[in-house]
């Protein structure tokens, strides 16, 4: 009964090889069929869920999934004002901004325990979790409607949490109707002339400007950290001669003798250049890079890097002429509206950037909470002095600088504009950043009006009506 | 007793559960009902079993009952509109298998029709031909009073029977050849004649319906059974070259051989179209990964064709996954490993034949068709015993469980008696 024998086995190595098989598909393929585009597995899995709501920090409904008679439709009570941020989700379309970035939350897909993923074995989440987002539609309003029919972007954030509590970029679009509305709103802004392009899909609070003389406060803790006294006084005559290269006050206006405080609430670019030249490339360097330059910041949402040079994100060396340029925002630096957001926020936190983030709890559907964000500390920019000695600047800067137009009776505010030359023959981008109150903030806020002249005329009054309604309702104050 | 109880509790404590996990919108009281019946006839027949001396394998019933219990959950769990059927037949197929194995007094006693069963399998396999709908592509299945047969199962049972009675026969004839051609002695053509006879009218026939996997299945039954009986690898060794021959004339003279054989090479070209059934096949076994997306949570059973019949296997390792799919793997392995057990343990030569051939169909059908659908080996539709759906399939099947726990228990109860016998002398 040799023959028997060897064929079974035969057979065993067979069903041996088979099993290999299986382990090639089911653990060494396995992503790379999921990645299939014929593969249509997560589009079918998704529409059997019923897509979790996203909410934001006071209950009110951003996105909300209503089922009647079988028929799932997904509803934007706000309308355009959470877009692009809140993105879209569609088969057609496929998925975009938060929408798309929280879908594992919404779809229920994600747990964060072992416990939850064994449940999930046995039952299929038939209803996904409900997201709370830390906007505030209120602040996301003002700034929505203060932004309306220009072209630019408003963040704002939580200074001591690092919760993001608007965050607006215009123009955008109607998130109802998607599907049919979409090829009207592409081939509209392909027929524009490009000067008057509108990107509506543009994520403007993720898009790099030049950051003007809102670069300033950064170069302040370099002119600090080398040494420089702030009481010291510098005389400055409209323009100045660094290393062969001319640098211009804007309108070329002489201020006088300044101080440090007086420099930056002038926006003094003479100054900066100057005693920024004299800290170094490496200082400089190095305080940009602890302000999270060259760096990805940590966030739900992707968010391409601030840099200081384009040949490079992490430079160890500037030539004399750029470092001059870089002082004032000029030159070849590039930063994200919701990174200056940022390293307002940590120069109001005495020092301290905190982790942004945009989530602040997941609910699974019978309310029980699944995750909750907690306040991390991302960077520390600044020693406390130094922070406070910067803050001070954008004090003085509110009260009797360029920033004036963003000064709130009984508050003080700390501001800093800034007037971005984008290149070519266009009006300047209007900048402005700022933090109040001063001695306790609650918010940080970063403004950009795209050619709109200049920060405190363009910028500065959206960013103080978001103040004056966050300080109102004491955005941030939990225990209330 | 109380291990024999357990066992069988735990199997169907399986399927309950399995059924019970099941969201489905319809009425599942006939179904269930149904399912009780089965219960009934599983812990009855065991009982039975004890009732009447049952002394054969012990394990491969059991292991039969989970497949099949793991088969029922799963086609109701794709189609519950067809479900309720397959409960008849598997209900059915289990009153079958009992018959079976309590009525066949001696199952020598069908070694007596040889060319009779050889008859029976070509006239089943040609009226298929002449009369038969096509179905999938194929002309395998036949109508009778509404009830659709596929012939080609019952060609299984007839040519086991006849290859095992040729074989018996003419088992020194084959084994030692009367021909001398060169340093290989061949058997006479006499000898041959029969056996080339139906091999060429099955395959030529299956070919002429197009039923590539079944025909692939008797190919390797002929000569694996032909090899256990002799024990020449000359005969393994001939087989080979006529395989790629008629393999390649195949791949010349019929398109749809071809395009085959270009899918299996590369099914992503198209995925949408020729691709189709072995991309969505991938797509839901590779979804399954370590341990499966849960029963009922998969979306194969809806985006693989005949997910029911021919792909049940890709469903099953995209719910239960990886460790699911080796679970079903390792229960085949050892049913046709204990079918091979019972035929080493045979006491007459054509009680171990077809033991032997009742190892090599079960465990050539589950190769070829898990081969199939994990891209291994170009697809070739053919069930999988006892978990696809489809009567005639799971009613054979039982059929040849019957016949191979009828020569077990044999066996059994022959070496039990004659170890009496011996005492017997001894006293």
């Amino acid at each position: 009964m040799r023959g028997v024998r060897k064929v079974a086995l035969g057979m065993a190595f067979s069903f041996f090889i088979l099993s290999l098989g299986l382990v090639y598909w089911q653990v060494v393929q396995a992503d790379t069929l999921l990645a299939n585009p014929a593969n249509r597995r997560l589009i079918l899995m998704e529409s059997r869920v019923t897509r979790g709501g996203i909410f934001d920090r006071n209950g009110e409904i951003i996105a909300q999934t209503r089922v009647s008679e079988g028929k799932k439709t997904r509803i934007y009570p706000k309308g355009e004002m959470f877009e692009p941020l809140l993105g879209y989700s569609s088969v057609k379309l496929g998925a975009s901004g938060l929408e798309g970035s929280l879908a594992d939350w919404l779809l229920g897909i994600k747990k964060s325990t072992p416990a939850q993923a064994v449940q999930q074995l046995f039952a299929l989440p038939r209803q996904g979790d409900d997201v709370v987002l830390t906007l505030d539609s209120r602040l996301q309003s003002i700034a929505y409607h203060a932004l309306k029919g220009k072209m630019g972007t408003v963040v704002a954030l939580d200074p001591q949490t690092g919760e993001v509590l608007a965050m607006v970029s215009q123009p955008s679009f109607t998130p109802k109707n998607l599907d049919q509305n979409w090829h009207e709103i592409i081939s509209k802004e392909e027929k524009r002339p490009l000067a008057e392009k509108q990107r509506p899909l543009e994520h403007r609070y993720f898009s790099l400007f030049p950051p003007g003389s809102t670069m300033k406060v950064v170069s302040s803790a370099a002119l600090l950290r080398s040494g420089m006294n702030t009481t010291d006084l510098y005389q400055c005559q409209g323009s100045t001669i660094i290393n062969g290269q001319v640098i211009r006050e804007q309108n070329d206006k002489a201020h006088g003798w300044v101080n440090y405080n007086m420099a930056l609430a002038e926006s003094c670019n003479t100054y900066f250049a100057t005693f920024g030249v004299q800290a170094g490339d490496e200082t400089f360097l190095s305080v940009a890079k602890g302000f999270g330059f060259g760096q990805k910041i940590p966030f739900e949402l992707n968010v391409p890097r601030s840099s200081i040079t384009q040949e490079t994100m992490n430079p160890t060396s500037l030539n004399t002429n750029l470092l001059a340029a870089s002082t004032f925002g000029q030159g070849e630096v590039l930063v994200t509206p919701f990174h200056m957001a940022l390293m307002t926020a940590g120069i109001a936190n005495h020092g301290v950037i905190m982790k942004p983030h945009i989530i602040e709890r997941v609910l699974d559907p019978s309310q029980n909470t699944l995750f909750q964000q907690k306040p991390q500390p991302w960077l520390t920019a600044l020693t406390k002095e130094e922070a406070d000695k910067i803050a001070s600047g954008m004090v003085t800067a509110v009260t009797d600088g360029t920033a004036a137009p963003g000064a709130l009776p009984g508050v003080q505010v700390a501001g800093k504009t800034g007037s971005a030359e984008p290149g070519g023959n266009v009006l300047t981008h209007a900048w402005y950043i700022a933090f109040a109150p001063a001695e306790k903030p609650k918010i940080a806020v970063a403004v950009i009006v795209e050619n709109g002249g200049t920060g405190g005329g363009a910028a500065a009054p959206i960013a103080r009506q978001i103040i004056q309604e966050a300080l109102n309702k004491k955005v941030g104050d939990k225990s209330e | 007793m109380i291990q024999r109880f357990t066992l069988r509790i735990l199997i169907l404590g399986m399927m309950w559960i399995g059924l019970s996990l099941l969201k489905l919108d319809r009425d599942m009281s006939p179904i269930l009902w149904q399912a009780l019946i089965f219960t009934i006839i599983v812990l009855l027949g065991s009982f039975l079993e004890k009732l009447l001396h049952y002394q054969g394998d012990p394990y491969i019933l059991p292991v039969v009952q989970a497949i099949m219990a793991l088969g029922l959950v799963f086609v109701t769990r794709i189609n519950p509109a067809v479900a309720l059927h397959q409960f008849w037949w598997a209900n059915l197929g289990l009153l079958v298998f009992y018959v079976v194995l309590w009525s066949i007094r001696d199952y020598r006693y069908f070694g007596r029709f040889r060319y009779i069963w050889g008859l029976l399998a070509v006239g089943l396999l040609l009226i298929t031909l002449l009369f038969g709908s096509e179905q999938g592509g194929a002309t395998s299945s036949f109508k009778i009073g509404g009830i659709g047969l596929q012939p080609e199962e019952f060609v299984k049972l007839a040519l086991l029977l006849f290859m095992a009675s040729y074989l018996e026969e003419n088992e020194e004839l084959l084994r030692v050849g009367t021909v001398q051609w060169g340093r290989f002695s061949l058997p006479d053509w006499r000898t041959l004649r029969p056996f080339m006879i139906m091999v060429a009218f099955v395959l030529g026939i299956l070919a002429a319906q197009k039923s590539l996997g079944t025909a692939l299945v008797f190919y390797m039954l002929f000569v694996l059974m032909l090899y256990v009986v002799t024990e020449r690898t000359l005969y393994l060794g001939i087989s080979i070259p006529i395989f790629l021959l008629t393999g390649t004339a195949g791949y010349m003279l019929f398109s749809h051989v071809r395009v085959r054989v270009s899918v299996w090479l590369n099914p992503w070209q198209d995925p949408t179209g020729m691709g189709y059934q072995i991309a969505q096949s991938l797509f839901a076994i590779g979804g399954g990964k370590i341990l499966g997306t849960g029963l009922g949570n998969g979306i194969g059973a809806s985006t693989v064709p005949v997910a029911i019949s021919d792909f049940i296997f890709s469903v099953i390792a995209e719910e239960l996954g990886f460790a699911g799919a080796m679970a079903v793997l390792v229960l085949f392995l050892i049913v046709v490993m204990r079918a091979f057990s019972v035929s080493l343990r045979a006491k007459d030569r054509f009680g171990q034949i077809l033991a032997a051939g009742i190892g090599i169909l079960l465990g050539t059908e589950t190769l070829i068709i898990l081969a199939g659908v994990t891209k291994l080996l170009p697809l070739t539709g053919i069930p999988l015993p006892w978990v696809s759906y489809g009567g005639s399939s799971l009613i054979v099947h039982f059929i040849l469980l019957g016949v191979l726990l009828n020569i077990s228990n044999a066996t059994a109860v022959s070496s039990h008696s004659t170890k009496n016998r011996g005492r017997e002398y001894a006293t």
